[in-house]
């Protein structure tokens, strides 16, 4: 079943065609890698996702429900979660307090009652608690519950980024190079620990990466964009062979031929 | 330390507290008594200021005009029709203002529930700026409170002002406030709403994306601390017996940023501790106003010195303490006997 859909999507800043005419169908369960040179749009069509940019044209849908032009938190309330390519912790909160906030969303008591204690919050409160504890354990994260966010190792604030994303239970989780400044090693154990919570929180993935063992290892279908356009579309073995991906990564030999 | 202890050691301290104001009511010196009202509303001003600029991020310089709110809103209702009458000679006051006398609690009550109210208008539209924008927006704001309440004679008497209002204002109402004040904000602030609040102080853009809604929390966030300010406001217009719009301009508001600046930017700890010395120096520091003599040199009094001696400490503090005395650290119990065991080690 088609989860996400974007239909002919195009996004101008000014006279800069950011990305043109692009097209999605995220079928559920799907894990797919949106791959690109640097500037080819891959972030840019995250933030449209997100409306943290408005469309210029087209159509985003989720779930047969039509969310172009929705604000940020409304789209995050009906199921898209995502990381930032770089880092956006709360980093003067705790690891715990970051997860928590994410879970403020589906609260339901009002001011007045979380001032004054009432049963009803401190139910609700609880639940929040026990629910961040428990993905803090999933990512590992549970020895740094207290630890400010900022404070935290790099590899660490990413694996947080996932964990505070999967707090606001998503179905379509939207992650931004999360391999970025990782060793292979620890490259190896994201692509593990990706495939991991997208069973056991029945996810729908959409993947920016640079890092190709990685998108090839983990990603069913590939797109490849540059400079905003789709240029190649396919399964990873298609992709790694076809010519105009090659030619997008390292242009061709004209120039010394 | 378990929870139960710490709910003993509070509901105690609670009542020490209570046993001393209620000494200092009876027996302190009405000097001293004064500047204890003072450094309560001190406190409700500078900890619901704080909930604005220190917990939510959003820099407000507003403050004196939800207080100018509060302050002739309950002075109107609480005076006797007599008093009004008396106090409007040049144009009488509207009808049913003119006729309206209700309690003190109540009429305060109105007073912070019209600031509230403003708080909302302001904090709606500047959903749009941040950082120094939103600090003029607001400036703006008081600004205009301002000029209204200097030019709406038949409500607010205009230049003149209301004065000979009655003082109802004593320490059980005036520390009663500031105690629920903190009790409030300290309250909300531990809360997921005030995780939400804190969350966009950090960082707007994910807090967005992380599902928190910027309209709803950013106006909260105003709505509460006006609301608050408009109380102060009110203890402050019948604790000094008079009340005029030029009392309540961006010198006031300063004042209290200072409050917060010094005590920490999230820190309602500081607020309070800043509150109460802040109170206390105005009123001692008043010898440098006077006329004195150093190394042979007779100086004349210059009224306004001590706002200079205010400037010096928070100079010394930006440099020094750049996040405060308390940063974003607060008063627990656990922190008062960590340290005593640390010292007895």
């Amino acid at each position: 079943m088609s989860l996400l859909k974007l239909e002919h999507v195009t996004k101008r800043f000014g006279g800069l065609t950011a990305v043109s005419d692009f097209n999605l169908d995220l079928q559920e369960g799907e894990l797919v890698g949106l791959i690109g040179p640097n500037g080819a749009g891959k972030t840019t069509i995250f933030n449209l996702i997100t409306n943290t940019y408005l469309v210029s044209e087209g159509k985003i849908i989720l779930g047969g429900k039509d969310i172009t032009g929705m604000k940020t938190d409304k789209i995050t309330a009906e199921g898209i979660a995502r990381t930032f390519q770089n880092i956006r912790l709360f980093s003067e909160l705790t690891a715990f307090d970051n997860v928590r906030t994410a879970c403020h969303l589906r609260l339901k008591s009002s001011v007045l009652s979380a001032v004054f204690g009432l049963p009803g919050y401190r139910k609700e409160e609880k639940e929040i608690d026990d629910k961040a504890m428990a993905l803090l354990k999933t990512l590992g994260l549970e020895k740094y519950k207290n630890d400010l966010a900022g404070s935290l190792p790099y590899g660490l604030q990413r694996k947080l980024e996932i964990s505070r994303a999967l707090a606001t239970n998503p179905k379509v989780l939207l992650l931004d190079e999360p391999a970025a400044g990782m060793n292979p090693e620890e490259t190896l154990a994201l692509a593990a620990l990706i495939l991991r919570i997208r069973k056991e929180f029945n996810l729908t993935v959409l993947l920016i990466e640079h890092d190709m063992s990685l998108v090839m290892t983990i990603c069913e279908r590939i797109i490849v964009l540059d400079h905003g356009v789709t240029i190649a579309h396919g399964l990873p073995k298609e992709i790694q062979n076809n010519p105009e991906v090659i030619t997008a990564y390292l242009g061709t030999g004209d120039l010394y031929a | 330390m378990d929870r139960r202890m710490k709910l003993i050691l509070t509901i105690v301290s609670l009542l020490v507290f209570i046993l001393l104001l209620w000494l200092a009511e009876n027996y302190m010196d009405p000097f001293i008594k004064r500047i204890m009202n003072v450094a309560a509303i001190y406190v409700i001003l500078g900890v619901s200021l704080n909930l604005i600029n220190g917990f939510t991020g959003q820099f407000s310089l507003g403050h004196a005009g939800f207080m100018a709110l509060g302050a002739y809103a309950s002075a109107l209702l609480y005076m006797s029709p007599a008093l009004k009458a008396t106090n409007f000679f040049i144009e009488p006051l509207i009808w049913p203002l003119s006729e309206i006398q209700i309690p003190f609690f109540f009429a305060l009550l109105v007073g912070g529930a019209i600031a509230a109210v403003a708080g909302f208008a302001v904090g709606a539209p500047c959903l749009r700026v941040g950082g120094d924008y939103l600090a003029i927006v607001t400036y703006g704001f008081a600004e205009i409170i301002r000029v209204i309440l200097n030019n709406l004679q038949n409500i607010t008497n205009g230049p003149l002002g209301l004065k000979g209002l009655p003082t109802y204002t004593n320490l059980y109402w005036s520390w009663g406030w500031a105690l629920f004040t903190i009790f409030f904000i300290k309250k909300l602030v531990d809360s997921s709403y005030g995780r939400a609040l804190k969350s966009i102080r950090e960082d707007e853009v994910a807090a967005e994306a992380m599902g928190v809604n910027l309209f709803k929390h950013k106006t909260l966030a105003f709505v509460i601390g006006a609301f608050f300010a408009g109380i102060g406001g009110g203890l402050l217009g019948s604790l000094l017996m008079t009340i005029d719009p030029n009392s309540f301009n961006i010198s006031l508001t300063f004042q209290i940023v200072m409050i917060v600046l010094l005590g920490g930017l999230g820190s309602i700890t500081g607020s309070v501790v800043m509150g109460v010395s802040i109170a206390f120096l105005m009123e001692f520091l008043r010898f440098v106003e006077s006329p004195m003599t150093v190394f042979g040199l007779t100086i004349p009094g210059i009224s306004g010195m001590r706002m200079l001696i205010f400037a010096l400490i928070l100079v010394i503090t930006v440099i020094f303490f750049r996040r405060g005395l308390f940063g974003q650290k607060e008063f627990s119990w656990d922190w008062i006997f960590r340290s005593k065991r640390r010292n007895a080690e």
